[in-house]
């Protein structure tokens, strides 16, 4: 079963957390070691608030404050994001629909100034979501085969054994000239991961500060990504998360867009 | 109706919030202020699982004293099952056209400062019952609208009022021009919305009233008596709304990265303006067709849109005043920088008929979440007689300060 994201919501494929796969002391490769990373159990479906404050390098912040439902059917995943804040947004709704297979994303916006569901392009994977320093691609859903990935080595950080892989893109147009995540090796959860632009010089930074155990799924709670080129960054919190509620599948309709939560 | 809705949402909080926005235009011919306009917009809203209201108050204070108040939505909603329904002063947007109005034919228009206003502002609420059907990812919309209400148009002493040119100074009888609210009288509007992955299309069907009069003239002859030919000494104008039965559709699909959208209607028994002799009232009904193709797409950053619209009047007679056929263009380019606190923006209406144009640049930025600064201009170029160029002496530059709470 598709592994469910949080964010297209979210940053669960970032550093897609792992959720304790057994350890089995043999040497892993770089992709076995991503391929647990991103094949981690998350449940059929989560429901959270989201926080998401982007900090300039003088410090000042903006908040943005959404409400997401994501629901996994197997091999397509929905999701919907409300937006509750600031006041210029506030209403405006925003559904996707991710497929296993090479399939094109389905994206809709509903924006309540025009009260229209436009369909828009899922050709902006570049673009940053909502002026933070996530780009829709970090929030998005990665496929394994997407990248080459090789385990460069083995080491501790912030206290934690992890292995450390880089991945190179298999697609020469793409943003990032390569990744190298740290992988925690007691669960397969990411702790640190690093983007490299075009010029292979080191663009962001994504730090996990905390995760927490849901209904028995490991949830990113806090999160930020620090762009360390222009010195300004994003915080994301995430609260009230619930998983497997058996959210009903017409929540993921355009009659849910336009009437909000 | 009220009772239920106080009952579900008694324990929900009033949620309040809009906006203020000062705007100021100045005329490039003149130097004079076209525009001085100071809008308080307040949406009070409250939701619950089974009932939600809403309401929308605007005002406009144009110059010092000046005020004009509107309410521009006021209704309730009542949710079930696989059915809303939504009853009383709505606005409704139908299509997939960006500025142009083609489906979206339930809410009229308010052109009183022509169609510069922000597309949300353009459109006048109705009042109107709406019931909308769910099944699956389709939706079968029906809505009853017992007051007709027209178009809008600029009166006289506006910057955007056209005078009519007549021969002779008109008698205006208005007396057949207000449609007198009743179940006869009611417009009937219908649509099927299919929202899927490969696509999303909609049909619709009206039995409606045509939004802009139509302009029945009866002419008053004398005889010259110097060369005793006869001579126009007077015209009787009576403008009447007459019915129009509509039906078109619309779609919206992402083919490689790039959004195809198109939208058609046919409208049967338009009246047009002729000068036939044989046409006593100086009208001639005729079936009249107007589409649109269009793509959105990315080009790195910038997000770009073009539309092409056609309006097509069937069975044409040389003696019709309008072009059988009107051409136009649309052209957007946007570009959000600096962590999208500042925005770039160019927006154009390109008459390929009349060779003419208006064209919108404007930028805007973002001092914060909830106050923004927008330096725009309205520029209209081209030939006098198109639909833009006629305005050539009222492109402006212009300011507005919008404060969101």
């Amino acid at each position: 079963m598709k592994k469910l994201q949080i964010t297209t919501t979210l940053i669960a494929m970032i550093i897609a957390i792992g959720f304790s796969p057994e350890i089995t002391g043999q040497s892993l490769s770089g992709k076995q070691i991503i391929e647990k990373v991103y094949n981690r159990p998350a449940g059929d479906d989560q429901t959270s608030d989201l926080t998401m404050t982007l900090i300039n390098k003088s410090g000042d912040q903006r908040v943005r404050k959404i409400k997401q439902f994501t629901k996994d059917l197997g091999d397509l995943e929905k999701s919907i994001m409300f937006f509750l804040s600031p006041a210029d947004v506030k209403n405006t709704s925003f559904m996707s629909w991710t497929y296993d297979s090479d399939q094109s994303d389905d994206q809709w916006i509903y924006l309540p100034a025009l009260k229209k569901t436009k369909r828009i392009s899922s050709d902006s994977k570049s673009d940053y979501f909502m002026g933070s320093d996530f780009t829709y691609d970090d929030l998005g859903d990665r496929k394994l085969e997407d990248d080459t990935h090789k385990l460069l080595r083995e080491e501790t950080m912030d206290g934690k054994e992890c292995y450390v892989v880089e991945s190179l893109s298999k697609d020469e147009d793409y943003m990032y000239s390569k990744t190298v995540v740290w992988v925690n090796k007691s669960n397969f959860i990411g702790v640190q991961k690093e983007f490299y632009d075009e010029d292979e010089d080191l663009l962001k930074v994504l730090a996990i500060k905390e995760v927490e155990e849901i209904s028995g799924i490991w949830v990113i709670t806090n999160s930020e990504m620090k762009n360390v080129q222009k010195n300004h960054r994003t915080t994301m919190v995430l609260n009230n998360i619930q998983i497997n509620t058996g959210m009903s599948e017409s929540k993921f309709s355009e009659r849910m867009m336009m009437r909000g939560m | 109706m009220l009772l239920i809705a106080g009952q579900y949402t008694k324990a929900q909080n009033l949620d309040i919030s809009g906006f203020a926005r000062s705007y100021e235009g100045v005329l490039f011919n003149t130097g004079d202020f076209g525009i001085v306009q100071q809008t308080l917009n307040l949406n009070f809203e409250k939701r619950g699982n089974k009932v939600a209201f809403k309401a929308n108050p605007m005002m406009y204070l144009y110059n010092a004293d000046s005020l004009d108040f509107r309410m521009r939505e006021l209704y309730l909603d009542l949710y079930f099952d696989n059915f809303d329904i939504r009853i009383g002063k709505q606005q409704v947007v139908w299509g997939k056209a960006d500025g142009v109005f083609i489906t979206d034919i339930v809410s009229p228009l308010n052109l009183t400062e022509f169609l510069l206003p922000d597309f949300d502002e353009i459109r006048t609420g109705v009042i109107a019952a709406k019931v909308n059907y769910y099944f699956g990812n389709s939706t079968f919309e029906t809505i009853l609208i017992p007051v007709f209400i027209p178009t809008e148009r600029p009166p006289p002493g506006s910057i955007w009022y056209i005078q009519p040119d007549f021969p002779v100074t008109p008698t205006w009888d208005f007396s057949k021009e207000t449609i007198t609210p009743s179940l006869e009288s009611s417009e009937i509007f219908l649509k099927y919305t299919a929202l899927t992955s490969a696509i999303d299309f909609e049909f619709m069907g009206a039995y409606t009233w045509d939004d802009n009069p139509t302009l029945h003239v009866q002419k008053e002859f004398g005889v010259d008596s110097s060369t005793m030919q006869p001579i126009l000494t007077g015209l009787n104008i009576t403008p009447e709304h007459h019915r129009l039965a509509i039906g078109g559709g619309s779609f919206s699909s992402e083919i490689k990265g790039v959004i195809l959208r198109g939208e058609a209607a046919y409208y049967n028994g338009k009246y047009f303006l002729t000068e036939d002799p044989l046409q006593p009232d100086g009208n001639i009904q005729k079936d009249y067709f107007h589409y649109l193709v269009g793509v959105d797409f990315n080009l790195g950053p910038v997000k770009l849109s073009s539309q092409f619209i056609q309006q097509t009047i069937l069975s044409y007679d040389d003696y019709i005043v309008n072009d059988k056929i009107e051409n136009t263009m649309t052209f957007l380019a946007r570009y959000d920088m600096f962590r999208e606190t500042l925005h770039l923006e160019l927006f154009s209406y390109i008459g390929l008929t009349n060779e003419d144009a208006l064209i919108r640049p404007k930028i805007t930025y973002d001092f914060d979440d909830s106050f923004s600064i927008l330096l725009g201009s309205n520029i209209f170029v081209g030939d006098e007689k198109g639909r833009f160029g006629q305005y050539g002496d009222n492109s402006m530059a212009y300011l507005k300060l919008k404060y969101n709470f």
